[in-house]
């Protein structure tokens, strides 16, 4: 604590000293010490676990190439279609790893690839699209990292990655994202929607008859925004609001992209996803909004991805 | 990847300023149990991305913004409720009987029924005497706001209070 600080408290703050004292009577429980030296160990496991995963990506990308042998090889392909399970199997795999750690920036960029999509082509099509996407990612990152070093000084994070929102017989719903930290941090999820059975992407357009979604689906989100508003005064939105006093530093919310992200969830509902700073501050982080299916009913062009 | 001397580092700190971090948590939740949940939580965040620390001299700041952000994740996941504990009801009795410091009592019952952003703020600038720009960072905010916002917090408190404090002092830091 400096003694600056320490002074203008004790000139103007003498108030909030009193109160701090109390702040600092506060009894420490004598498990503290245990708790903390245990949940170090659950931290290190897990931070064991995940650089045990990035070695595993290694034996991935070997696999990667192993399945695209099979299309090579039909006396190996038929060899493995009597294996159950390996026939039609679309699987997400971790097919690449960046790892860059100078001290000062950090990138650990996870580059996903699908399996079992080989047939149509929508597999190898979205796989390049995936690293092509990374590699642009890390070659920004050390564009970035140079620049910075020239200033003089600095801290700069990219963490990008992936998960699986969905993954059902019918549908795979993968989103991928990217987390950048300088000073404070953004984040942006992309998500791709697959039907495993007809191999074809899902696009948000595709879903419906005519781009009326577009001002449905918004009027029910900015709907949902002020309820949750008036509910919890710590949720912040940003969409304009009947008598409201704050000004909006940004451009209020009004509807969504025709292309707004999106994924399908496990329950073949629509999930609308905004990332960070897109509708709402910092604090609110990445927000989703599960589209309920009456809403769009009568838009949709069939209940195949979306059911009631 | 991972330096090990920063992991290292930040296992001495986490070890040596547990009761910080406790009380940290404690001033949200108001009661161990919680509290220790929330120390158990924060710290198997921070060293499971300790290699996204990048500067060891930021440590406290980034531990305190890992606790800060999962103590008010708590806290919006709760239903918001003005919690106070026994002891600290019993240290309020205790003071209003002894020293007849109500106006104490009645800071302090503003600064609870502040939201817990609001109360952020000045728990971190005037308990636990961090600089503007430290309390921007665990907040994630820009400095610029953390400076109107808490202004803004200290306009309302004084309100609310007999003895004012004084404002002023906020506009040099």
């Amino acid at each position: 604590m400096s003694e600056k600080n320490r002074k203008e408290n004790n000139m103007n703050e003498k108030k909030f000293d009193e109160l701090k004292e109390e702040y600092e009577k506060v009894a420490i429980p004598e498990e503290l010490d245990q708790v903390v030296r245990k949940a170090i160990q659950s931290g290190k496991k897990s931070r064991k676990n995940r650089q045990w995963l990035h070695r595993v990506s290694a034996v991935a990308a070997a696999i990667v190439i192993f399945v695209g042998g099979i299309n090579i090889s039909p006396t190996m392909a038929s060899v493995l279609a009597e294996v159950p399970g390996m026939k039609n199997l679309v699987q997400v795999l971790t097919f690449r790893d960046y790892q860059f750690d100078d001290g000062l920036h950090q990138a650990n960029i996870e580059v996903p690839a699908i399996t079992g999509l080989e047939e149509s082509g929508l597999g190898d099509a979205l796989n390049q699209k995936y690293l092509e996407e990374n590699q642009a990612l890390y070659e920004q990152f050390m564009i970035d990292v140079k620049e910075m070093e020239a200033l003089g000084e600095g801290h700069l994070g990219v963490d990008s990655g992936y998960m699986i929102k969905t993954d059902n017989e019918r549908l795979l719903s993968i989103g991928r994202y990217v987390v950048e930290m300088v000073g404070s941090s953004s984040t942006v999820i992309k998500y791709d929607t697959i039907d495993k059975v007809e191999q074809v992407l899902i696009t948000l357009p595709s879903l419906f008859k005519d781009d009326q979604y577009v001002a449905v689906i918004s009027d029910y989100i900015v709907d949902q925004m002020n309820q949750a508003m008036d509910k919890d005064p710590n949720m912040i939105y940003w969409v304009e609001r009947e008598g409201q006093e704050e000004v909006l530093y940004f451009e209020p919310f009004r509807q969504i992209s025709p292309e707004q992200s999106f994924f399908i969830n496990p329950d073949y509902k629509l999930v609308i996803s905004f990332d960070k700073y897109e509708v709402g501050p910092g604090v609110m982080g990445v927000q989703e909004f599960v589209i309920p299916t009456e809403v769009i009913a009568d838009l949709l062009v069939s209940n195949e991805y979306i059911k009631p | 990847m991972l330096h090990k001397k920063s992991a290292r580092e930040l296992e001495d700190y986490l070890l040596a300023n547990q009761e910080y971090i406790y009380r940290l948590a404690y001033s949200y939740v108001k009661n161990p149990e919680d509290a220790l949940d929330l120390v158990q939580e924060s710290i198997i965040k921070a060293i499971s991305s300790a290699e996204l620390l990048k500067d060891p001299q930021g440590m406290k700041s980034w531990v305190y913004r890992i606790v800060v952000n999962t103590a008010l994740d708590f806290l919006r996941k709760q239903k918001r409720t003005v919690v106070v504990d026994q002891e600290t009801l019993n240290s309020y009795t205790e003071s209003v009987a002894g020293v007849d410091d109500y106006s104490d009592l009645d800071l302090a019952k503003a600064i609870e029924e502040l939201t817990p952003t609001d109360r952020t703020r000045v728990v971190l600038r005037y308990y636990e005497d961090l600089k503007i720009e430290e309390v921007a960072f665990i907040l994630k905010e820009n400095v610029n706001t953390t400076k109107s916002r808490l202004y803004g917090t200290l306009k309302k408190l004084r309100l609310q209070m007999e003895e004012p404090i004084d404002v002023q002092s906020l506009q040099e830091v």
